[in-house]
C-alpha cells in the first residue's frame, strides 16, 4: 500500500487502468463468495445459533412453552442446590468411566485386524456394522438381553452362577452398567475404525527393525505403535466423551426411560424429560446451556491439545 | 499393497508357500506363525459372535410368537403377520426416506456452496463466517432443541415434514461444510483460475467445473447423514408430531416406550427398520468411513 502511494502519479493511473479487469474479476468472486456461504450461515444461524442465545435467555425465566416470566441468574443457584442435578450429573460422571474401555478395547480389536489375517476385511464389516444401526434397535435389543429371562442371566446360570439371576434394568446401578456397556458394545466399531485407520499410516518396516532388534509384540505396541497413534486415540476419546454426553437419550428412551428413579437420567435425558414431560421449558433450557459449557470445554480442551501437538 | 495380497490366499497350501518363499532361512518358525494366525482369526471369530449376536437375537425372535419367545422352543412366522397392524411399517418407512431425502438434498446444497466459496473464493468476513458455522459443531442437538422446538411451533411447523427437515439440515451443515471445504482445498486453484480466465463465472465455475469433481465427498456427505437421519430418535419424536408423518425409528420407539409387551414383533419392526441403513452402510463402508476420520486432520 505504502509502496503505491509513493509511485509517481502516471505510472500508479497506469497500475490502476491494468488492474482495473482483475479487481472487478476480485469482486465479483468476492460476490459470488458470499453469496454462496450466505445459506450456511443463515441455515445454522436460524436453527442453531438464535436457538442456543434464546436458551440462555429463557434459562433464567420461568417458562412454560407459551409466558416466560423473569427470574434472573439465580435459577442457576437454585439449579446447584437441586439433589437430582447433581445425581444427572453424577450419572454422566460414571458413564464416562467407560470411555477408557471403549478405547482400550478397540485398540486390540485393531491391533488384531491389523495382522491381516484370513477375512480381517470381512471381520472389519461385521465390527463396524452397529454404527449403522439406530439406538433405538440396538436399545431394544439390549433390554431383552439384561432383562430377569435375557441372554445374560442364561448366560451367568450356564457357567454356575444362576444364583445372581436379576433385572440388571430394575437396579438404579445395575441398569447404569448395562447402559454403559451397550455404550461401549456400540462405539467398539467406530473406535476400531479410527485406530485401524492409523494404523495404516504407521510404516511397517518401524515394525520390521524393531521385531529385528529383538522387541516383544507388546514392548513394540506400548513403544513404537501408541505413540504414533497418539493423535487418533485422542480423537476417538473426545469423539467417546462427546457421544457419552449427547448421543445416548434414544438408549435411554428406549432401554430404561431414565429411571429406575434417576438412575439412567443423564444430563441430555434431563433436558427432555424435564421439558417435554415436566413440561419446565425454563429450566429445560438451562439445563441445556449447562450441557453446552461441558461440550465447550471440551472442544476448547481438544483444540488446545491439538495446537500443542504441532 | 504386498501385505495385502499376501493375506488374501488362505489356504494352509498357499500359507506355507508363502512364508517359505518369504523367508526361507526361517523355516523353522513356520509352525509359531501359523499358530499365532489361527489365534488371531479365532479371536476375531469370538468377537464377531459378540457384534453379530443382536442381528441373530433379531431375527431369531422375530420368528416365533409372543408364548414361543418365552418357552424358547419353536418358530412360527405369526410376528411377521401382526407386524403391520403394530407399525404402518409402508407408511413410516417412505417417511423416514421422505424426511432423509428432503434433509440430504438442503444439506448438500449449503454446503457444497458454502465449501467451495470458503476454499477458493476468498472473501472479506469468509474466516469468521466459517469459523461461526464450524463452531455450531460444538452445540449439542440436546441444547438447542426446546427453543427450536417453541419457534417451529410458532411457524406451524410441527405437523408436517418441514419442521423436522430444517432442524436436521442444520444440524448436519456445519460438518457437511467442514468436510467440503477440506475438499475444495484440495482442488488445485490454477483449475479454478483457469476455468475463470476462459469466461465462466465463478457460479458457474462452481456448477461444471468444482461440483462434478467433489463427488466423492458429496457420497460421503450423503451416507453419514442418511445413517444419521434415519436412526434419529429426538428430532423425529418432537418435529413430526403428526403420526401419519412418523419416521420408522420414531414409530418404533413410541411402540417400544408404549409398554408393547409383544416382543418378538417389536424384533421384526426393529429388523425393518434397520435394514435401509444397514444396507447404505455395506455398500458405501468406504465413504463412511472417509467421513469419520475426516475430523484427525493431518
Amino acid at each position: 500500500m505504502s509502496a503505491s502511494t509513493a509511485t509517481p502519479i502516471t505510472s500508479r493511473l497506469a497500475l490502476r487502468r491494468r488492474r482495473r479487469p482483475r479487481s472487478a474479476l476480485a469482486r465479483n468472486r468476492g460476490r459470488t463468495g458470499l453469496v454462496l456461504a450466505l445459506p450456511a450461515f443463515a441455515l445454522v444461524a436460524l436453527l442453531l445459533g438464535i436457538p442456543i442465545l434464546q436458551a440462555v435467555y429463557y434459562s433464567m425465566t420461568r417458562w412454560d412453552g407459551l409466558v416466560s416470566t423473569w427470574v434472573g441468574p439465580s435459577t442457576y443457584v437454585d439449579q446447584l442446590k437441586n439433589p437430582i442435578f447433581w445425581r444427572v450429573l453424577e450419572n454422566n460422571g460414571l458413564l464416562l468411566l467407560s470411555v477408557p474401555v471403549a478405547i482400550v478395547i478397540p485398540l486390540g480389536i485393531a491391533a488384531l485386524l491389523h495382522e491381516r489375517v484370513f477375512g480381517w476385511r470381512f471381520f472389519r464389516s461385521i465390527y463396524f456394522l452397529p454404527t449403522a444401526v439406530s439406538w433405538v434397535v440396538i436399545g431394544m435389543v439390549s433390554a431383552r438381553f439384561f432383562a430377569q429371562q435375557g441372554t445374560l442371566n442364561d448366560l451367568l446360570a450356564s457357567v454356575g452362577l444362576g444364583s445372581v439371576r436379576t433385572d440388571f434394568l430394575s437396579g438404579e446401578y445395575t441398569a447404569l452398567l448395562a447402559v454403559a456397556i451397550t455404550f461401549v458394545w456400540s462405539m467398539v466399531g467406530t473406535n476400531t475404525i479410527i485406530f485401524l485407520t492409523g494404523l495404516a499410516t504407521i510404516d511397517p518396516s518401524l515394525h520390521e527393525a524393531a521385531k529385528v532388534d529383538g522387541a516383544g509384540a507388546l514392548r513394540i505396541f506400548w513403544h513404537i505403535t501408541f505413540p504414533l497413534l497418539k493423535r487418533f486415540v485422542q480423537f476417538s476419546f473426545v469423539m467417546t466423551v462427546i457421544s457419552a454426553f449427547t448421543a445416548l437419550f434414544s438408549l435411554i428412551f428406549v432401554m430404561t426411560g431414565g429411571g429406575p428413579g434417576y438412575g439412567t437420567t443423564t444430563l441430555e435425558f434431563f433436558v427432555y424429560q424435564t421439558a417435554f414431560a415436566k413440561g419446565e421449558f425454563g429450566t429445560g433450557a438451562l439445563l441445556g446451556v449447562v450441557l453446552f459449557v461441558i461440550m465447550a470445554v471440551i472442544g476448547a480442551a481438544q483444540l488446545k491439545l491439538l495446537r500443542s501437538d504441532d | 499393497m504386498a501385505r495385502v495380497t499376501v493375506s488374501v490366499p488362505a489356504g494352509p497350501a498357499s500359507a506355507s508357500a508363502e512364508s517359505a518363499t518369504a523367508r526361507l532361512p526361517g523355516l523353522r518358525r513356520r509352525r509359531p506363525v501359523r499358530m499365532h494366525r489361527v489365534l488371531v482369526l479365532l479371536l476375531m471369530l469370538a468377537i464377531a459372535l459378540v457384534m453379530i449376536y443382536p442381528f441373530y437375537f433379531m431375527i431369531d425372535t422375530s420368528f416365533r410368537t409372543q408364548d414361543q419367545f418365552q418357552s424358547g422352543h419353536g418358530h412360527s412366522l405369526s410376528s411377521w403377520g401382526k407386524l403391520t397392524s403394530a407399525l404402518p411399517v409402508g407408511q413410516q418407512l417412505t417417511n423416514s426416506m421422505i424426511v432423509c431425502v428432503l434433509s440430504i438434498l438442503i444439506i448438500l446444497a449449503v454446503s457444497t456452496m458454502a465449501g467451495f466459496a470458503f476454499a477458493k473464493l476468498r472473501f472479506t468476513g469468509a474466516t469468521p463466517i466459517f469459523l461461526a458455522i464450524i463452531a455450531a459443531l460444538l452445540i449439542p442437538m440436546q441444547s438447542i432443541i426446546i427453543p427450536a422446538y417453541v419457534n417451529i411451533s410458532k411457524l406451524n411447523l410441527l405437523t408436517s415434514y418441514a419442521g423436522a427437515v430444517l432442524v436436521y439440515a442444520a444440524l448436519g451443515t456445519p460438518f457437511a461444510t467442514f468436510l467440503m471445504t477440506a475438499y475444495f482445498r484440495g482442488l488445485p486453484d490454477e483449475l479454478i483460475e483457469a476455468a475463470v480466465v476462459d469466461g465462466l463465472g465463478y457460479g458457474r465455475v462452481f456448477a461444471r467445473v468444482a461440483l462434478p469433481l467433489a463427488v466423492p465427498a458429496i457420497v460421503t456427505v450423503t451416507v453419514l447423514q442418511f445413517i444419521q437421519i434415519w436412526d434419529d430418535l429426538l428430532v423425529g419424536l418432537l418435529f413430526l408430531q403428526n403420526p401419519d408423518e412418523r419416521t420408522i425409528t420414531v414409530g418404533l420407539g413410541a411402540l417400544s416406550a408404549g409398554r408393547v409387551t409383544d416382543i418378538p414383533v417389536l424384533m421384526a419392526g426393529s429388523l425393518v427398520s434397520a435394514i435401509p441403513a444397514v444396507l447404505v452402510y455395506l455398500v458405501f463402508q468406504r465413504y463412511l468411513i472417509s467421513g469419520l476420520t475426516a475430523g484427525i486432520g493431518k
